[in-house]
């Protein structure tokens, strides 16, 4: 029984640190957060204090719920958009048989790997040309692009567990493939859509260098870039609203995560191809 | 040869309506990645700069990135950091996916525990380390003090080999998660039965790992492993908001003096590095491809 020990043992001791590697720098952006200064480890005084949250969420010169509404909308739109495009051709590369089923998936998976440098360069040539640059509308095509292989994957992991007896019985009633896509397919890999959707929206809210080149102030810059670029009036770091803007930044996805922690394993298990 | 053999044996309608279906994502591919990588190529042949007319330069550009003095510290580094960094993610990924693979108290929470670091958005997790290896009152530091590993304060950002590792750290902690869900994954799938056989036959704990569960769970660590590269050597967020490049230059990336050269107007220069960048990791891409079977998951 002395392996059962050893066992009870590793167990323990990897919980705690797990523990610790997962909870450590959140724990400490919370408490910095709540603090009323951030070198309270230098000074030895800490007192709780909700001040910075005040400022964060008060502050007109922090420009934080600007930022808010940017990345919800931009995310949104998006990872809506990316969706609509992927399901048909996740539909159509299950289901039909076409030259190409095999070779377009691989493709695009392979040209959506690129490094975002590789492109972000041209792309702020192109748009300053159309006016894009700094506008939501110039953020969401990027996005969409960029997440293109998660929510093919992830539909195309999903539906492939559809029987086509389904899409059969719908053909022989004289339903078009695209009725029988929008009214029996998609309502039965929802769970699939679902995780394609949180997914792709959790890998735009974090976006940061698309953001940082195609935006210029707080009319189109992202909760990232406003993070990034977050300043006090006199240069210094304000720690403590930075903290809370990062928590509230943070905590929704974290309870959102948690929350729908079955589909975003799901989806990324479906997907893997996307940190 | 028949022209329109390419369709043979298909289904006309069948072909057409699947064309209708995936022509909205092959154009919006096409249109926002592969015309704007054609298009950094083709800017990388030109030498574009603010001050002095656009003019057609070929490969000139290839040759001034190679002497700029930085290329090879960012290349090298970019090399060293996904290295080091994917090794130690794979490491706890391993190990984290392990422990989590035991039927114990508690396994439920420490599975959505886990997922934290990967919620949180890089940029935020970037800031709070920058906090935490603060010299004069980073947690960091007293916590190396206090735990006896280091007498004096580490001057984290400020020394090239302080800030190497804070940004492996950094790294680490934010993309452990994925590969633990990967490879817990592949843990699920091991048979049981092997198991109960090894320990009727007598392996001990040690030899059921290295006879059983690291041959089984190894073509999923390679598919993290090369997925984590192809990510990795792309790296930009953690060093804009930890080091900024420095000090000194030491911690740049290729991504990042790619943007460098944006940024200063140097558009020719940026297109350069970025298609450089580019050929790395489409190179690794093509192993993700192989070692990924997605071909066998179409079927």
């Amino acid at each position: 029984m002395r392996e059962e020990h050893v066992k009870r043992l590793l167990v323990l001791a990897g919980s705690l640190l797990l523990l610790i590697f997962a909870l450590g720098p959140f724990g400490w952006m919370l408490i910095v957060s709540f603090a009323d200064r951030p070198d309270f480890l230098a000074t030895r005084e800490f007192s709780f204090s909700l001040q910075n949250y005040v400022d964060v969420l008060t502050s007109p010169s922090l420009h934080f719920t600007d930022y808010v509404w940017n990345s919800l909308s931009v995310s949104f739109g998006a990872s809506f958009l990316v969706n609509l495009f992927a399901l048909p051709a996740a539909y159509a590369i299950s289901r039909l048989r076409f030259p190409g089923r095999i070779l377009i998936p691989i493709v695009i998976l392979a040209v959506s790997m690129f490094p975002q440098i590789s492109i972000v360069g041209y792309l702020f040539d192109l748009f300053s040309r159309l006016n894009l640059v700094n506008s939501k509308i110039g953020l969401i095509f990027p996005y969409i692009a960029w997440t293109i292989p998660l929510a093919l994957w992830i539909n195309l992991s999903y539906m492939q567990q559809i029987p086509n007896d389904l899409d059969k019985a719908g053909l022989i009633d004289g339903a078009s493939r695209w009725k029988i896509l929008s009214k029996i397919i998609i309502p039965t890999a929802l769970p699939g859509v679902f995780s394609a959707f949180l997914l792709t929206f959790i890998a735009c809210f974090n976006e940061f260098l698309f953001a940082l080149m195609l935006s210029i102030d707080y009319t189109a810059q992202t909760l990232p870039v406003g993070i990034a670029l977050f300043e006090g009036l006199h240069g210094e770091i304000p720690w403590g609203n930075l903290m809370a803007a990062s928590a509230l930044a943070s905590v929704p996805l974290i309870v959102l995560t948690l929350i729908f922690q079955k589909y975003i394993v799901g989806g990324l298990m479906g997907g893997a191809v996307k940190g | 040869m028949n022209p329109e053999g390419w369709r043979e044996g298909y289904d006309e309608g069948e072909w057409k309506i699947a064309l209708v279906f995936i022509l909205p994502l092959a154009l919006t591919v096409f249109v926002f990645i592969c015309l704007p990588v054609m298009g950094t190529f083709w800017n990388s042949l030109f030498r574009d700069v603010s001050y002095l007319p656009k003019m057609w330069v070929g490969f000139q550009n290839y040759g001034k990135v190679f002497k700029d003095p930085n290329f090879f510290p960012a290349l090298f580094f970019t090399l060293a950091f996904s290295i080091v960094a994917v090794t130690l993610e794979t490491f706890f990924g391993l190990l984290f996916a392990l422990l989590l693979n035991e039927s114990f108290p508690g396994r439920t929470f420490l599975r959505a525990i886990i997922l934290i670091p990967w919620a949180i958005p890089t940029i935020v997790s970037a800031k709070v380390w920058k906090l935490v290896y603060e010299y004069s009152y980073g947690v960091m530091n007293v916590l190396v003090r206090g735990l006896g590993l280091s007498g004096e304060k580490i001057n984290w950002l400020g020394t090239s080999g302080g800030a190497f590792w804070a940004l492996i750290f950094a790294d680490v902690w934010k993309t452990t998660p994925f590969v633990v869900l990967l490879v817990l994954a592949g843990l699920q799938a091991i048979p049981e039965d092997l198991y109960k056989q090894a320990m009727i036959d007598g392996a001990g704990l040690w030899r059921r790992f290295y006879k059983i569960t690291l041959p089984l769970v190894l073509p999923v660590l390679l598919v993290s492993m090369i997925f984590r590269t192809i990510d990795s050597l792309r790296m930009f967020d953690l060093v804009y908001v930890l080091t900024g490049g420095g000090p000194g230059g030491s911690t740049q990336t290729l991504s990042f003096l790619g943007y460098r050269y944006f940024v200063n107007d140097r558009f020719g220069l940026g297109s350069t590095v970025s298609v450089i960048t580019f050929g790395i990791s489409f190179a690794v891409t093509l192993l993700y491809l192989k070692f990924g079977k997605f071909r066998e998951r179409l079927k």
